[in-house]
């Protein structure tokens, strides 16, 4: 990573002369409080008198809720309070398709539903309490899996979704069927993600207290202000009625956006208590409860000419919505056209899919649809790669889009550096030396992706808004409701605000929401807080900035025109007749500015939308005011004997625009990769009835330090003119093409195609001994996990080293 | 019946007393004598989030049952810092951007730690074992690492300099 940039036209100067602190590798400003412990997540709230909650789940997958008998649980000492479907407000809520009760109104629809909840003096209680109820079901028949909820008659997990759809749309754009027709080469695959849990070391969890007629909730959200409104929609009250303020956050990746229902019946179980009630889910009820990543079924079509250029696509997409719909709808719109915005597609065509089954409900993860379109549409574009007789990183760049591309949805590209990406990735993994030397059972794939800096999802705004107070001790108080989630928003936002100020970064304080107090704001998600909050404390320190030198210049009799901030001085030359130049502290402004008769504090407002259009109903629109992107290229290895899979190096390149904190931005390539790792090879559970048979850590194994292959991260020369200081988001897509690119490497080292996650040792295995990943007693028409292309009569041989006929 | 308990916290003597000699350290430490720098993960001895040193050997404290604790000496993160700054292997996490979220961290900082009173200069064969005895979600452990390797030069140096 480089800060020095050499001028390119048409670009701000601003990118020639950063300032120090953009682009150093400022130390985090909430590092001592992690390390030592201090720092207080969720689960560490404590208020006087507070009580502590239990939850009964359903045991059934769909059942009607005949009785509910919570008078033993009552009765057990210590217990405060017992709650069911009847002491709510039984108001469906949802972030764009309201079907989720607080707690059961009449039926149950996964394993995990929440039924009634208990408050008691400690968890002990109110768990033993917890199983004193005894509910009595009449079981439903369930649909556990998504043929089974699309099939002619299925049982509905929703009265008012007929068929199980929750939501569907299709387009076609430019006529892909024709363009298809008129290609000379056509690849075509069905392939499948799976749930893939965040696996946030700590669990959602919720402290709520009632004073009057207002409930406060200290809550570990990522969007303090859209759970809110939410929240209060849940429990049946006005906006003015609930307060969110964010603890410290343990891990979010789209997990912890206010989906669910346990800070609900926390706040209802305060209410009913008269006392502050925490409720922390468990680990298992995480895995029931929380909102994983959706599994979703492509067909893919990719067209190409005879010399590699793409045509068209088209894809056919059912996505498991699970029993709720939460943010998935606006998940299947991302999974379905945002990958249109990385090659220079002629027509596209989708239809999509978001269908109830009675499983558990599934949401917002980072990446937010895109793994799994990567997933598939990234193995189509390496067997492309093979049929064309292509190199896959040659064909990327015949294809990539660039600064100024539309795609066909509208997404307008402003900054690119794609082809930078794709090139540097190569480099890195050294694709063109490995492919002149190839080693047995060894296997090189890439991928590329493309993610929005924020996304115009949530009404028509993605904006966001910043107030920065300098202080009478000479600092700044940034104060916002972003919030922190991990990544270290809030010491990149610090920078932002030091740079415009001329402050140090230890001498920023930034707030964390509250929604009584701090800026209204959309929160983590969408990679936005970086792009879209950045600007918006850019501004709000411009401007605090310009009130400061005003007042200097009144005090100092000076023209403002000669005066600058630095090191926490205001500064000017010497003036004539005089030898010292100014030197003045902030503070020393500050304070001069508030006493003397009418003072007042230098505060500047700073605001910003994302310069983005709200998409249509058919995801016609550019979601995003800027684009980032990624190159990711990866080599495994394949034990024959085994099928055990050993990643041993990936390559990541991406396109952030200006690298704000490079320690911190190569945190996120790292863990993402990571996460993307685990969802590749190891990430599953067991299913029996409709869930996890053993729904904790041991079964669903993530990642750890030894199973880390050597990792090359870069970042790309790049400026986004309407970033902050250059920048873009870089929170999610690292992950993206993880999966799809460990997949394809696989393929080039054995000939064995995986189309369902995760890439396991034993699909492996009976791929390379029969040409099928499913294993010959499970075997049946349709298996997904089978090769499923069609194979072409006038395939060309394969031009890598690759087992004849076991790739079809 | 509350059965009292004795043993070494963080240097000092505690005297508490149990309802359920089968409840553990972590819920212990964390709800009756508010020390929340421990965290909980999964509660059976998975991630690694709640470890502590006992009797110099990391331990979750998850699966530690305060019924066996008589006696014995427990080291939390509360006892790693103060008010004459942070242990090396804090300070490595601190300038190596060791953590996002953060919620792993003390329990990799105590991990860390007890190996560093056991073998002051493990091999990196070692600080990796160690390290994957953690979950971290957040990190891909690139940066765990790199702490961890900083931290044993950095304990190097202030043994070099005490002596
Ligand atoms: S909480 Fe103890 S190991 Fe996870
Ligand atoms: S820093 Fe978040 S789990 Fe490790």
């Amino acid at each position: 990573m480089s800060t020095t940039h050499a001028p390119v036209p048409g670009l701000p100067r601003e990118r020639d002369v950063l300032p120090p602190v953009i682009g150093s590798a400022v130390q985090r400003i909430d590092a001592v409080e992690k390390v030592t412990g201090r720092a207080s997540y969720a689960a560490d709230t404590r208020i006087p008198r507070m009580l502590h909650a239990a939850v009964v789940r359903s045991p059934h997958a769909h059942a009607r809720v005949l009785a509910v008998d919570t008078s033993r649980a009552a009765r057990v000492p210590g217990v405060h309070a017992v709650i069911t479907g009847a002491d709510t407000a039984q108001v469906k809520w949802g972030a764009f398709r309201p079907d989720l009760y607080p707690l059961a109104v009449e039926r149950v629809r996964y394993v995990g539903d929440e039924v009634a909840a208990v408050a008691a003096i400690d968890l002990e209680t109110a768990r033993y309490a917890a199983e004193l109820i005894r509910v009595e079901y009449e079981v439903l028949p369930a649909v556990l899996d998504l043929d089974a909820a699309l099939a002619d008659g299925a049982p509905l997990v929703h009265d008012d979704a007929p068929g199980n759809l929750a939501h569907e749309f299709a387009f076609d754009r430019g006529g892909a069927r024709e363009w298809l027709e008129r290609s000379d080469v056509v690849v075509e695959g069905v392939w499948q993600s799976t749930r893939q849990w965040h696996g946030s070391i700590e669990t959602i969890g919720c402290t709520a207290e009632w004073s009057q007629d207002r409930v406060t909730m200290w809550v570990n959200t990522q969007t303090p202000f859209l759970a809110r409104q939410r929240y209060a929609t849940a429990l049946g009250l006005p906006l003015r009625a609930v307060r969110v303020v964010q603890t410290e956050i343990g891990g979010g990746f789209g997990g912890k956006s206010g989906d669910d229902n346990t800070s609900v019946i926390c706040a209802i179980l305060a209410r009913k208590t008269g006392r502050p009630v925490q409720l922390v889910n468990t680990r298992e009820e995480e895995f029931l409860a929380s909102r994983p990543r959706i599994p979703m079924r492509y067909h893919v079509r990719l067209g190409f000419t005879s010399d590699g250029l793409v045509t068209a696509k088209e894809i056919d997409l059912v996505a498991d919505n699970g029993a709720y719909t939460g943010k998935a709808q606006a998940v299947l719109g991302a999974a379905t056209v945002r990958h249109d915005a990385l090659f220079t597609y002629r027509a596209v065509k989708a239809r999509s899919r978001l269908v109830y089954t009675n499983l558990v409900p599934t949401g917002a993860f980072r990446g937010f649809g895109n793994p799994s379109a990567d997933w598939a549409v990234g193995q189509a574009w390496d067997l492309a790669a093979t049929r064309l007789g292509i190199e896959v990183p040659d064909l990327f760049l015949l294809n990539a889009v660039e600064s100024g591309s539309v795609s066909p949805h509208n997404h307008r590209i402003s900054s690119c550096e794609l082809k930078q990406c794709i090139r540097r990735a190569a480099a890195a993994i050294g694709w063109y030396d490995k492919r002149a030397a190839p080693t047995p059972h060894r296997g090189l794939a890439m991928g590329v992706s493309v993610h929005v800096s924020g996304r115009r999802s949530f009404g028509d705004y993605d904006g966001s808004s910043a107030i920065v107070r300098l202080t009478e001790d000479g600092r700044a108080a940034v104060i916002i409701g972003e919030g922190e989630i991990g990544t270290g928003a809030r010491t990149t936002l610090a920078q932002i605000a030091a740079a415009e100020l001329g402050l140090a970064v230890a001498d920023i304080s930034v707030s964390r929401p509250d929604t009584d107090l701090t800026t209204h704001a959309l929160g983590a998600l969408a990679s936005r807080v970086t792009y879209v909050a950045g600007n918006a404390v850019k501004q709000a320190a411009e401007r605090a900035c310009e009130q400061l030198l005003a007042a200097a210049a009144r005090q100092t009799g000076r023209p403002a025109a000669e005066l600058w901030v630095e090191d926490g001085h205001v500064h000017a030359p010497a003036m004539p007749g005089e030898d010292t130049p100014l030197r003045q502290p902030v503070g020393t402004v500050v304070r001069a500015e508030l006493y003397r008769p009418g003072g007042e504090p230098i505060v500047g407002l700073g605001s910003f939308d994302n310069p983005s259009e709200f998409p249509d109903q058919l995801r016609y629109g550019n979601e995003s005011g800027a684009y980032n992107f990624v190159a990711e290229a990866a080599e495994v290895e394949v034990d024959p004997a085994t099928g055990a899979v050993t990643v041993l190096e990936l390559a990541a390149a991406v396109d952030c625009g200006t690298v704000l904190n490079p320690p911190l931005a190569e945190g996120q390539v790292e863990g993402a990769i990571a996460q993307g790792l685990g969802m590749a090879l190891t990430e599953r559970f067991d299913w029996d009835g409709g869930a996890p048979t053993r729904p904790n850590f041991v079964d669903y194994k993530m990642p750890t330090a030894g199973v880390m292959p050597k990792l090359h991260v870069e970042f790309a020369d790049s400026y986004e003119p309407t970033g902050p200081f250059g920048a873009k988001g870089v929170g999610e897509i690292a992950l993206d093409p993880v999966p799809s690119i460990v997949a394809s490497a696989v393929a080039d080292a054995v000939g064995v195609r995986v189309h369902e996650l995760p890439i396991t040792a034993e699909k492996i295995f009976w791929g390379i001994r029969t040409g099928s990943t499913t294993p010959p007693e499970q075997a049946g028409p349709g298996g997904l996990s089978e090769s499923a292309e069609p194979a072409p009569p006038d395939r060309p041989a394969p031009p890598r080293d690759r087992a004849p006929g076991e790739e079809r | 019946m509350a059965v009292p308990l004795r043993f070494r916290l963080n240097h000092e003597d505690v005297e508490v007393h149990v309802q359920d000699p089968a409840s553990t350290l972590l819920d212990l430490l964390r709800n009756d004598l508010g020390l929340t720098g421990t965290k909980s993960g999964c509660a059976i001895g998975y991630c690694g989030a709640c470890t502590v040193i006992v009797d110099g050997r990391a331990v979750p404290s998850c699966l530690q049952l305060v019924g066996l604790l008589e006696g014995r000496e427990v080291r939390t993160i509360e006892d790693l810092s103060g008010p004459d700054g942070l242990d090396p292997v804090q300070t490595a996490f601190v300038t190596c951007a060791g953590m996002q979220c953060g919620f792993c961290t003390p329990g990799h900082v105590m991990a860390l730690r007890a190996l560093l009173d056991q073998e002051p200069e493990p091999d990196e064969e070692r600080l990796r074992q160690t390290v994957d005895g953690n979950y971290c979600r957040c990190t891909g452990y690139v940066k765990i690492l790199d702490s961890a390797r900083e931290a044993v030069s950095l304990q190097k140096s202030l043994t070099g300099e005490a002596r």
